[in-house]
């Protein structure tokens, strides 16, 4: 089994945010694989140790940083990684990535994508989807556990909003995971040293066999305007001492000022 | 007039508030409504879509379609959208809308926006406001296409007082051929009988603070006392302590009640994303540097073990 991993390089959203004419201020920032992508490497590593895939990681940007998340991956377990370079998807949506991805998988002869359900930065969770729709292919997203029954049907779990779903997934497919799915492990030192080594295929539109028109690139479907920072909640009263008597305090002013109870 | 498509979110045979919501919105800027309505036995719910403010109701009924599958689920969309000449299409934000509107906009070639607390029409175009990066920024986005595929935000679109019925007007759609790339062979309910977490007016929360099972009852009595939806954290979720379908934050459920209390629950970003919505908090923590206190409106310092029965004793005396 051939599993292509792809992650995305999103800024680190523990960090303060800031927000100036209208974008987000990039001075600060840092930038760290998407947590849910950790867990879709960590979902293709385990198939690799129990079932003996081979793991590909792709990711899109061409800076240092997504040179380190694709290193983080080999650490973790990944065989393989692409970088797609090209300076002309900067500013991309999802269906434009998706495209991106879409000739990727069509040169590797891929039987399962395996991404993580959304991206911290965005939080749209669509381009798995995508992917999976332009490539006529199944696809079960928000996955909690991966089982392989033969070359060429996994039995995938999905939270649903009804409960847990079992789905019998014909390959090739794609599968978004949750959070849920795994706990992503740490890379080791020694993991980390031979991933330095490892070469990664650098590639641009046009090594990938494609151009800038072809995945839609002029024509974005939506842009963002501006940023804005959210309204951030103010802190509000804080309570302590004798439990008995701040409780009947804030009680009173739940019903008598919040008028919520 | 713009046309809006809203998805009928249906759980357990029953029609949600958040669709009359949407309708609501929809009607207040002026657009023609219709409802799609997808499932196994709906006719007794063709009614409420009615009244909740729809000018016509797509239904695709059929016992194909008692079990979620978002590949079909995506075909009837697309027919109903197809029918009604559909401007935009609504999702209220459940997992399930989250799995089908990328595949209907994908189909249809239009954009798709998830997770937005408002839209507008600017000109000819249409403009929407989502957050974004943990709730820390809000992103105003132009639509590029002429059509608009989007996901709404639980509590961004409030009932007015002026929302008025709609008129019935049913459409039939035929049954979809099921995707035998993906078949859902089993479901394993959730317990019913619960308060759905998106409806409820009140939501309780409990974290790792209640350390074990005992604590859980304890601050599961207190929901039961509000009648409130019972929630909880990811690390509780993690530790399997609580199921997954009660988690709150950005990952899980996106909550916006009346009120929300949060008992034992330090507050990581996570978490925080998925409550901040919420019109007052309360929280309780024995941890006064607890970053629940950032945001909460009143506060308890204090052990939850002491606290919640006083908070039990005092809301059944109100109640009373």
């Amino acid at each position: 089994m051939k599993i292509l991993t792809t992650v995305k390089k999103v800024v680190d959203v523990e960090l303060t945010i800031r927000v100036e004419s209208a974008a987000i201020v990039e001075e600060g920032l840092q930038y760290v694989m998407n947590a849910w992508d950790e867990n879709a490497v960590e979902a293709s590593v385990q198939l690799k140790e129990n079932n003996g895939a081979e793991t590909t990681l792709v990711s899109i940007g061409g800076d240092d940083d997504n040179t380190q998340i694709i290193r983080r991956g080999f650490a973790m377990g990944i065989d393989n990684g692409i970088q797609i370079d090209d300076p002309l998807l900067a500013g991309a949506d999802s269906f434009v990535l998706a495209r991106v991805l879409q000739k990727v998988y069509e040169k590797g002869s891929y039987d399962l994508v395996i991404t993580g359900k959304q991206a911290q930065d965005t939080d749209n969770g669509q381009t798995g989807i995508i992917l999976a729709e332009n490539l006529e292919i199944p696809c079960v997203s928000n996955v909690v556990a991966i089982d392989v029954i033969d070359d060429e049907l996994l039995k995938v779990t999905r939270l649903g909003d009804g409960g847990k779903e079992i789905v019998e997934l014909k390959l090739p497919a794609v599968v978004t995971v949750s959070d849920s799915i795994n706990e992503p492990r740490l890379p080791q030192m020694r993991g980390l040293m031979m991933a330095k080594k490892k070469k990664i295929e650098v590639m641009d539109l046009a090594a990938l066999g494609t151009s800038f028109e072809e995945v839609g690139g002029s024509d974005n479907r939506s842009e963002i305007l501006e940023f804005s920072r959210s309204q951030a909640r103010e802190a509000g009263k804080k309570y302590e001492g004798d439990a008995a008597e701040i409780t009947a305090q804030v009680v009173g002013l739940l019903v008598n000022e919040a008028k919520v109870l | 007039m713009a046309k809006v498509l809203v998805i009928a979110d249906i759980k357990r045979g029953e029609v949600k508030r958040s669709t009359a919501e949407l309708l609501a919105k929809a009607r207040s800027i002026g657009a023609e409504t219709a409802a799609v309505a997808i499932g196994n036995n709906l006719e007794a719910l063709i009614p409420s879509l009615v009244s909740g403010g729809s000018d016509s109701q797509y239904i695709a009924d059929d016992p194909g379609l008692e079990l979620f599958s978002a590949g079909p689920y995506a075909t009837c969309v697309v027919d109903a959208a197809s029918q009604f000449g559909a401007d935009q299409i609504w999702f209220a934000s459940t997992e399930n809308s989250k799995a089908v509107a990328p595949k209907v906009a994908a189909r249809l070639g239009v954009a798709c926006a998830t997770d937005i607390t408002d839209v507008a029409y600017t000109g000819d175009n249409i403009e929407i406001t989502r957050p974004a990066i943990a709730n820390k920024v809000i992103q105003r986005v132009k639509i590029n296409s002429e059509k608009l595929v989007a996901v709404v935000r639980a509590g961004a679109f409030k009932m007015t007082d002026e929302s008025t019925a709609g008129s019935e007007n049913v459409i039939r759609l035929s049954a979809p051929p099921t995707d035998l790339g993906a078949v859902v062979k089993e479901l394993i309910a959730d317990a019913s009988g619960e308060i759905d977490l998106g409806d409820a007016a009140i939501v309780v929360s409990v974290g790792r603070g209640v350390k074990d099972q005992k604590g859980i009852d304890l601050v599961k009595g207190l929901a039961d006392d509000l009648g409130a939806g019972f929630g909880t954290s990811r690390a509780m979720v993690d530790s399997g302590l609580m199921e997954h379908n009660k988690q709150v934050g950005q990952t899980g459920k996106i909550v916006a009640p009346k009120l929300y209390i949060s008992v034992g629950i330090s507050g990581a970003i996570q978490h925080l994303s998925g409550m901040t919505g919420s019109q007052v908090i309360l929280a309780v923590n024995n941890d006064p540097e607890a970053p629940i206190f950032n945001v909460a409106d009143y506060g308890i310092v204090g052990d939850l073990f002491e606290v919640v029965p006083i908070l039990r004793q005092q809301i059944k005396s109100i109640q009373r």
